[in-house]
């Protein structure tokens, strides 16, 4: 992977909102017959089906993305765009994170309420600076670490309700709320054989709402 | 909407949590970690040998992902080693360059009986850890006083600047030199001693000449390299004393006397 500067997160944050646009467009059109169309049809699929808003987690303070059910809703996969905000040493930071959820089960709870409780995958999250690297840097002797800081690999699990709204002709048709907890490889090395280092040192608890568009 | 304001109640409760992470690199120490941390200990030191003519001290470093081991050695000299003064950990309290793992140890260290002083490894400076080692221990190049020997303590970690910092520092170098009229006896500790791959070996035999200048320089003491060594690496008669990791459960034991030192390597 390539060192990703501020042209490519412009890029990047367009590349996520053009869908929605493109969609706004469409909505009040006659129903398109996929058969028919196939093109559109996998026009249609790249629209993202939900927008996600995040509070921690490892992946910044707040984070927003887009994203896609399928599989009979019990996979999900999220782009997320996230902010850490400048502390008195450093300069903010942006990151962004891929995400793959499986939602196992659906419990309906009434008519509007649904629980889900579990969902579980893993997320990639880079860091936009260059004072992060993938690969060691030429400077240092072949394999000098042996871990990459810009790249990080999350596992995690979560739990969220959803309500869904009556009026199913909003911008969104329905909202959950979500809570999770999450770790990472390089927190998971250092638990491993250290059993002084306890869960609540090493996993990080997030909150979330996700809207769902369509 | 009331749902909306428990919710965000809920979210807020939280925030000051230990769970709550907004990167691992994000810098953002916990509110009870300590800042200057080698500051408030120096002063403690230099108070506690103010008019003493025998120093001990313990050196301890890479403590990187040994926590264990360092909780197992913090509690041994807390319960059953007396006499010593102080400790000077080497180096590389991180292996990754966390914010959370300068924490984890920390916690540990914080908690034995005498202060502790310490110096920058290379895998404190990785990612944004210089940055965080900075906040909680203060400057990477310092020095202190105690009884008639001074310490000074340097970044040898040449390898992770890009020639944007000078590693060593010799300006810094300089200076102490011609503040040390004071003291009778001078150390020099680092984590990465000359000839090893973290050091600026263009300038090595410059940087023992100078270190030379101060006065009685008795030895070196350094990390990095993970095993006990005790070398002569310029053939001119400073011992560069090379203190194991806490992994191997080892640490030197110093004793400063007026007509000399001793030492002795320890495994527990």
């Amino acid at each position: 992977m390539k060192k990703l500067n501020t042209k490519s997160v412009i890029l990047l944050i367009a590349l996520l909102l053009f869908p929605f646009q493109s969609n706004a467009q469409k909505i009040e059109r006659a129903p398109i017959e996929s058969e028919e169309l196939p093109c559109i049809t996998f026009w249609n699929k790249l629209i993202p089906r939900y927008i996600k808003g995040q509070f921690a987690g490892s992946i910044g303070m707040l984070s927003a993305g887009v994203g896609w059910n399928y599989g009979k809703g019990h996979w999900e996969t999220d782009m997320l765009l996230g902010y850490i905000p400048k502390n008195t040493d450093r300069h903010a930071m942006a990151t962004f994170t891929l995400k793959q959820n499986y939602i196992p089960w659906k419990v309906p709870l009434s008519n509007r309420f649904d629980f889900e409780p579990l969902s579980c995958g893993l997320f990639l999250n880079t860091l936009f600076d260059d004072d992060f690297w993938v690969k060691n840097p030429e400077k240092y002797p072949k394999g000098y670490y042996s871990f990459s800081t810009k790249v990080r690999i999350h596992v995690f699990v979560s739990e969220r309700f959803t309500y869904k709204f009556k009026r199913q002709d909003m911008f969104a048709k329905s909202i959950s709320f979500f809570y999770e907890l999450s770790t990472s490889d390089l927190y998971l090395i250092n638990a491993i054989n250290n059993s002084y280092l306890k869960p609540k040192d090493y996993l990080s608890l997030a909150f979330g709402i996700k809207l769902q568009i369509f | 909407m009331v749902r909306f304001l428990y919710y965000f109640l809920f979210l807020f409760l939280f925030i000051s949590c230990d769970l709550i992470d907004y990167h691992p690199y994000d810098g953002r120490l916990s509110s009870d970690t300590e800042t200057g941390i080698n500051k408030t200990n120096i002063e403690k030191i230099e108070s506690i040998c103010h008019d003493k003519d025998t120093i001990r001290f313990i050196m301890i470093s890479d403590t990187q992902r040994a926590y264990d081991e360092t909780e197992d050695f913090v509690n041994l000299f807390n319960s059953s080693i007396n006499n010593v003064d102080f400790i000077l950990h080497g180096g590389d309290f991180a292996d990754f360059g966390l914010k959370k793992e300068f924490e984890w140890a920390h916690r540990i260290l914080s908690k034995l009986k005498v202060p502790y002083v310490s110096l920058i490894g290379n895998h404190d400076i990785i990612g944004n850890g210089e940055q965080v080692f900075k906040k909680m221990y203060g400057e990477e190049n310092f020095s202190f006083i105690v009884g008639d020997v001074k310490f000074i303590c340097l970044n040898t970690n040449a390898l992770e600047y890009d020639y944007s910092n000078p590693i060593p520092d010799f300006n810094f170098l300089y200076k102490e030199i011609a503040d040390s009229i004071s003291s009778k006896r001078t150390i020099v500790a680092m984590h990465a001693p000359p000839g090893n791959e973290q050091f600026n070996n263009n300038v090595k035999e410059v940087f023992q000449a100078v270190i030379k200048m101060f006065p009685s320089l008795l030895f070196c003491l350094h990390g990095h390299e993970h095993n006990f060594k005790v070398r002569d690496i310029f053939n001119d008669g400073v011992l560069y004393y090379g203190c194991t990791t806490m992994q191997k459960r080892g640490y030197y034991l110093f004793t400063l006397t007026p007509d000399g030192y001793t030492y002795e390597e320890i495994e527990y």
